[in-house]
């Protein structure tokens, strides 16, 4: 009985995971300059990657195995925001300009 | 439907949608403009896999393939960090040699 | 002392990662732990440590909370048709009350993972953070918003 419904949750797991990462992509092609991607793919890709995590942890049904799946989200979600503000102030600090529809930079500003 | 039936079946929908994703991130790829544009779909293809290889764990029930869902996350983490120390010293250098070089940019 | 305090949670975790909770496993990833701690060099550790741990935690969960509302809400204005309207992208400064470099670090991510929102960088001297926003209509009206939200349960939190 437990199977069941762990089967069902990690399906269901399975398959926002696997949506979320293909909004992601849809994002990162349709969002029109390289802060707005960021965006996309930071957030929605990792809970997208993160979501696969949970579902491999629910049907594991053996300690180590769901400790270590349950690790990597962790790891997942940690590392998401800073490469996502490393890549940004890189691409700020060389000067990469964004779209024409950003109006207010504060950060061009100040330079 | 019973569960084990239910989880394969959305093993291999999510198999489906994350090719679609897959190819998707390719096209950013190719297409850039700029090199953080691409540096940003690589990070994105790697997120991809993971997601990939935690879905085929599921389908075949073979656990080592967690392990290399994790390795591959902080390896693609390493990889973003030292890519935006990359930006950041190759714009340095090119602005050195051609002060010029920002308003070019692409 | 609090160094090898640091050094055994970092041990606990390698046995988490690795699956095996055996003596051996746990030596060697208590001289990783060491290594890694020696790499660093820098004093990580605080006196406080494991209040530290208790607080990390229930702002771990906070993370996990906003990360998954502000992942659905891009989602969504990513399917929306419309899509050129809805975006006004723009980068602001941020003015930080925040001093410390573990606050404002604290600080830094969790805006990343409210919707629509991503810190940039820091101003060299720690006074500002410049944070790119998916849309700005009222550049006061988000200032405020982060300072009363998150700014204010880190300050919370700390003192």
């Amino acid at each position: 009985m437990i199977y069941e419904i762990a089967a069902y949750i990690a399906g269901i797991f399975l398959l926002m995971g696997a949506l979320f990462s293909l909004i992601a992509a849809i994002g990162i092609v349709r969002l029109p300059d390289l802060y707005t991607r960021m965006h996309s793919a930071s957030k929605v890709g990792t809970m997208g990657a993160g979501l696969s995590f949970l579902a491999l942890a629910t049907v594991a049904f053996d300690g180590p195995l769901i400790l270590r799946a349950i690790v990597g989200f962790v790891f997942l979600m940690l590392t998401a925001p800073v490469s996502a503000h490393l890549l940004a102030r890189a691409a700020c600090l060389a000067g990469y300009k964004s779209d024409n529809l950003t109006e207010l930079n504060d950060f061009a500003k100040d330079q | 439907m019973s569960g084990s039936e239910f989880l394969q079946w959305a093993a291999m929908v999510s198999l489906g949608l994350l090719t679609v994703a897959f190819f998707l991130t390719i096209f950013r790829i190719l297409r850039g403009p700029t090199l953080p544009d691409r540096v940003l779909a690589l990070d994105m293809l790697v997120s991809i896999g993971i997601a990939y290889i935690a879905v085929v764990a599921i389908k075949t029930n073979f656990s080592l393939y967690l392990d290399v869902a994790i390795a591959l996350g902080l390896v693609g983490f390493l990889a973003t960090v030292a890519f935006a120390r990359y930006i950041l010293q190759r714009d340095r250098n090119r602005m050195d040699d051609n002060p010029n070089a920002k308003e070019i940019q692409k | 002392m609090n160094r090898a305090a640091l050094a055994t949670v970092l041990a606990l975790i390698w046995a988490a990662i690795t699956g095996n909770f055996s003596v051996p496993n746990l030596i060697f990833g208590g001289a990783i732990s060491l290594l890694a701690l020696w790499l660093v060099r820098k004093d990580v550790s605080s006196p406080h440590y494991f209040r530290k741990a208790r607080l990390a935690g229930s702002l771990a969960l906070l993370f996990f909370y906003e990360l998954s509302l502000s992942a659905s809400r891009v989602a969504l204005l990513v399917l929306s048709p419309n899509l050129k309207d809805k975006l006004k992208p723009g980068i602001i400064a941020f003015p930080l009350t925040v001093k410390s470099d573990v606050q404002i670090t604290l600080l830094a991510n969790l805006i990343t993972l409210t919707p629509g929102t991503l810190s940039v960088d820091v101003s060299e001297d720690k006074k500002k953070l410049y944070v790119h926003a998916l849309s700005v209509p009222d550049k006061q009206a988000l200032i405020d918003d982060i300072a009363k939200g998150f700014e204010a349960k880190i300050i919370e939190v700390f003192e």
